[in-house]
Parts: structure tokens; sequence; C-alpha cells
């Protein structure tokens, strides 16, 4: 497993972009203040008040105030994006929904005879219904490469011709249950900060994030007149074949997603101008990461500026991979980088050209941007997104 | 539609298939090291198991790059209900179960155990699994798909069942 592109990795012929975004995050609704809080670095950690913490070894995380309900604000991510993208209640009719979530939220406590209406698909259907998007559904949940699976699936099939465009949407609200789960496992930070790629970090913590964005065929959205955010150049995934939960210490998984993901955009090493790394700021999760960015990058993997904007919104699971694409997009258009936030020092099995503060200039004009996520299972996804 | 059937009218063949329970003989699933109180992973791994013991051996040039796709339309429902009840009677809950509570996690031991080096997908029912794997291999991602269809009982003292087949694009493509 020393290549780094899969020699069989293809595409459609259509070229496929970004429409309209939409979103919440710790910081509210919006692309505009999570933009804003990951150029700056700062970071929206705090106590957990949506419910009890108290017997855990950690109470923090990126939780927006309240408790926001996932259907609720599903609803609205993707009504804003339908509305950026400027589609009609006509074009939304024939659009499928793509939904990336860990399940119904009240699957575990509904009683037993009500259990099978609580399907995840039957939940994906009625986010659908209640959209407007009568296109059919499907629903993903691969951890925290889900959402990043369903950008990838709608860009294949539209890159294909198989459809004009698809809604992708995930959400993923902070939740007693995973984080017991997370807490138990040692997986959260115990200094209440996510440090990713620096000396001293002690893990991840769970940050809120629905998001929507409209992928569509590039000469679709012009008949239509809409203006596109970003292409969608690359989409690449790659497995580890190596253990249920741990990385593959060399990266060989994620620098193949990398590698599948320029090949499809046509675009070499140098022409990337960022990377929003998964970086969950686990120790041996974000050396697997700064192994498999140089080993895909070769030389050009040292200077390329890497942040992971987990370090400010925290890791919203099955909606992380969107949260962060949505990030990058926008980063992308008023071409500053993202902040690496929470950098105590450098880590040299981490020798990467981290984003340290919002001085940094942005991408060259022209230039690129990879989103990357990995998950259990040693699933890894790239996304490739270029200036509209 | 089974598997087999949704696999056929995607256009793809399926060269291996295997499913627990497949007989009366069946009625434990085998327990899976490292997986622990449900049997998502369980089944996971044993109807796969018998799928790729049930491929047709190749003429050795090595395995070609296979992804692994689980569908579950509940996912690991004993494993959430688990958790669930921990939570609200203040319970501590063990460490096995962070890595459990996604579906990736037994497609990771598949992966590990057989060198599948392809894509890990996991989605909401066997229709979307077969369109996903079809995909994969239409662009290249993989050679050969693994697809894994794992569905607990919703009520207690139902049957677990599992499937897989071993996809390959069809002939015709």
């Amino acid at each position: 497993m020393t290549d780094t592109v899969p020699a069989a990795v293809r595409r459609g012929p259509r070229s496929v972009v970004v429409g309209g975004m939409g979103v919440l995050s710790a910081f509210g609704r919006g692309v505009g203040p999570l933009l804003g809080a990951a150029l700056e670095g700062r970071a929206a950690f705090g106590p957990v008040g949506r419910f009890e913490v108290a017997g855990r070894r950690v109470d923090r995380a990126a939780a927006h105030p309240g408790r926001p309900l996932l259907e609720t604000e599903l609803d609205r991510a993707i009504g804003a994006a339908c509305t950026a993208a400027g589609l009609s209640g006509a074009r939304r009719a024939d659009c499928p929904l793509y939904l990336a979530v860990h399940g119904d939220p009240a699957l575990a406590r509904a009683a037993p005879e009500r259990r099978a209406g609580h399907s995840v698909g039957a939940f994906a259907a009625a986010v659908a219904r209640r959209a407007g998007l009568s296109g059919g559904g499907r629903a993903y949940t691969s951890g925290c490469t889900a959402s990043a699976d369903a950008v990838a699936d709608a860009a294949s099939a539209v890159a294909r011709g198989r459809v004009e465009r698809v809604v992708v949407a995930a959400g993923y609200l902070v939740d007693a249950d995973q984080f017991a789960v997370f807490d138990a496992g040692g997986a959260l930070a115990r200094d209440g900060r996510v440090r990713p790629f620096s000396a001293g970090r002690t893990g991840l913590l769970l940050g809120d994030g629905v998001a929507a964005v409209v992928v569509e065929a590039a000469d679709a959205a012009r008949a239509r007149g809409a203006g596109p955010l970003a292409v969608l150049a690359g989409w690449g995934r790659a497995g580890d074949a190596y253990h249920v939960c741990r990385p593959r210490p060399d990266g060989a998984g994620l620098a193949r997603a990398i590698g599948a993901a320029l090949h499809r955009g046509g675009v070499g090493p140098e022409r990337v101008g960022y990377v929003n790394a998964h970086g969950a700021g686990t120790v041996l999760g974000d050396r697997a990461e700064a192994a498999a960015l140089l080993r895909a990058f070769g030389p050009a993997g040292a200077r390329v500026p890497v942040s992971s904007t987990k370090s400010v919104h925290g890791q919203a699971l099955e909606a992380g991979a969107l949260l962060e694409l949505v990030v990058t997009v926008a980063a992308l258009r008023v071409g500053r980088l993202p902040v690496n936030a929470g950098l105590l020092g450098p880590d040299p099995d981490c020798p990467l050209n981290l984003v340290r503060g919002p001085a940094a200039p942005g991408p060259p004009p022209g230039g690129y941007a990879l989103s990357l996520s990995t998950a259990f299972g040693g699933a890894n996804t790239a996304l490739l997104v270029g200036v509209a | 539609m089974s598997l087999g059937e949704l696999a056929a009218a995607a256009g793809l063949r399926v060269l291996a298939a295997g499913r627990w329970p497949e007989s009366a003989a069946d009625t434990e699933v085998p327990a899976l090291p490292g997986f622990m109180a449900s049997s998502f992973s369980p089944l996971a791994a044993e109807a796969a198991r018998r799928c790729l013991d049930a491929q047709p051996s190749g003429p050795g040039a090595g395995p070609p790059v296979t992804a692994v796709v689980v569908a579950s339309a509940l996912g690991d429902l004993a494993g959430a209900v688990r958790v669930a009840r921990a939570v609200d009677g203040g319970e501590r809950l063990g460490p096995l179960l962070f890595f459990q509570a996604v579906p990736n996690a037994v497609a990771g031991h598949l992966a590990a155990r057989r060198n599948l080096t392809g894509p890990v997908v996991c989605v909401g029912d066997a229709r979307s699994g077969v369109e996903v794997a079809e995909a994969l291999l239409a662009d290249g991602d993989a050679g050969l798909a693994l697809l894994v269809l794992v569905e607990q009982s919703a009520v207690p003292g139902g049957t677990d069942r599992a499937a897989a087949v071993l996809l390959a694009p069809g002939a015709a493509r």
C-alpha cells in the first residue's frame, strides 16, 4: 500500500459545484458567526448545561445555548441552503436528500413496539418531506465520515449525470448518550480544549453542528442563473484495513483518499492552498494524519497551510465533515485561513505548517482547499474545493 | 427484495453471499472478541465471514481493493438502548461501548482481518447500500464491494438477522 492514487479512480464528466449553504454551530445560526470564529481562532468550549455531566471525567463541549432540536435545526439549515441557492419549490421537488445523522434521536428511548418507526431512513424521509424534497432520501451513518460520504456520493451522482442536484444535510447536537460513551472511552480532552497537532493535546471535545449544502451540476446552476459558491473539484475515499478504532500509523489510507480527490480534480498538491484537517486533537489520530499529508503531498506537505477548525467548533460527529466543508468554502471565498486554535507548542510527530494566528495570508487566487475526515473503522475521506 | 435481487437490478454481479441465521442450527451468533453487550457487530462479522469464505478463489493476483458498506435501519439498537438506560439510570459505562457506537467499528474489524482497503461507508437501508456500492465500483474507488445488511429485532425475543454479498461490476458495464 505505497501508492497514493488508486489506478482506477475516475469520475463522470459533469463539473460539480456547491450552491447555497445553511449552518448552525455553537456560534449561532448562519455561516458568518462560524467563519468569524474560525478566522479569529476563537473557541466555543464551555461547561455543558444541556444535560447532567456530574460524574463524567470531562464537562466541556461546544454547544449552542439552550436545547435546540435536531429536526427543527435540520429544517432551518436545509431551508437556508435552498433559499441561498435560489432553488424554487418546483426544483426542490425532484431533488433527493442525502442526510448524515447518528440515527433518530428518539429511537433508543422509544417503546419496543414503536422502534421500527424510528429507523434512520424514516427520519431522513420525514426531513425530506418537510423540506419539500421529494426526490428520495438516503441516510448516512458512518460516524465522523458520514457527511463526507454523502457529499462524495452526491458529487459522483451529479458528475455522472444521474441527477441534477442533491441537497446534502447533516446534524449532530451534543447529547447525553454520545457524551457518556466518549467520556467512558477516555476520548474527551481533559483540559477542556481541543489542541489539534499540538504538543500536550489530550483529546477531542464534542460540538454542535447542523449543516446543509446544495451540490449541483455546474451547467444546471448556470442554466438557472445561480452563482455557485465553490467548485467541488474532487472527492476521495479509502480504508485503513488496520483496526476497529485506531488509525493506521503511516497514514496510507488517508493518503490514498487525498490522492483520489486530487486525481479527480486534476489538481497537483502544489495548487492546494489550505487543508482543513480532521485534526480531532487525539494523540494517535493527529500523528497519523500528519503522516498521511506528508505521504500524499510529498515535499509540499510540509508547506501547505493546515488547521483543524475542530479547535473552535468541536467534533460534530456525523455532521463534522459537512460543517467543516462549509467553513472551508467560506474561508476560500474570503481568501483567509482558519486558525488552528489551542496550540501549546510544536509536536515533532506533526511537522505541518499550522495556521497559528489570524494574520495568516489566504490561499492564492485560483487555489484549492482540502477538507479531510476520518472515522472509526479506518474510514478516510477527502473533499477538494476550488474558487468558483 | 433480497440483497442479491437489489444488486442484480443495479447491474452488479454477486460473487458470493452469506447470512445469519442460515439454518435451524444457527441459534446463537458467535461472539466477537472486543465487542460486548449487543449482537450487532457479531452478526455483521459472521454474515461477512460466511460470504467471504464462499468466494471462489481467484487467479492469485492479490485481492482487489474492496469497499465495505454496512446497511442497517436501526443501527446497533441493543447497544443504543443499553447506553440510554445507563445514562438515564446514572450508571457508569464501560469503555468498550465507546467505539461500538458507530457501525464503522465492525467494518474496520472486517477490513483489518481481510485486508479490505476500499472505502468504508454506512447507510440506513439495503437499497442505499447497493446504490453506494454501485457508485464506488463505477468510479473505480473499489474493484469489489462487500455489502453487509444487519437488522436486530426491534422487539425483545425476535430474531436478529444479517446478510452479506460480495459485489463486482456487471459484465456488460
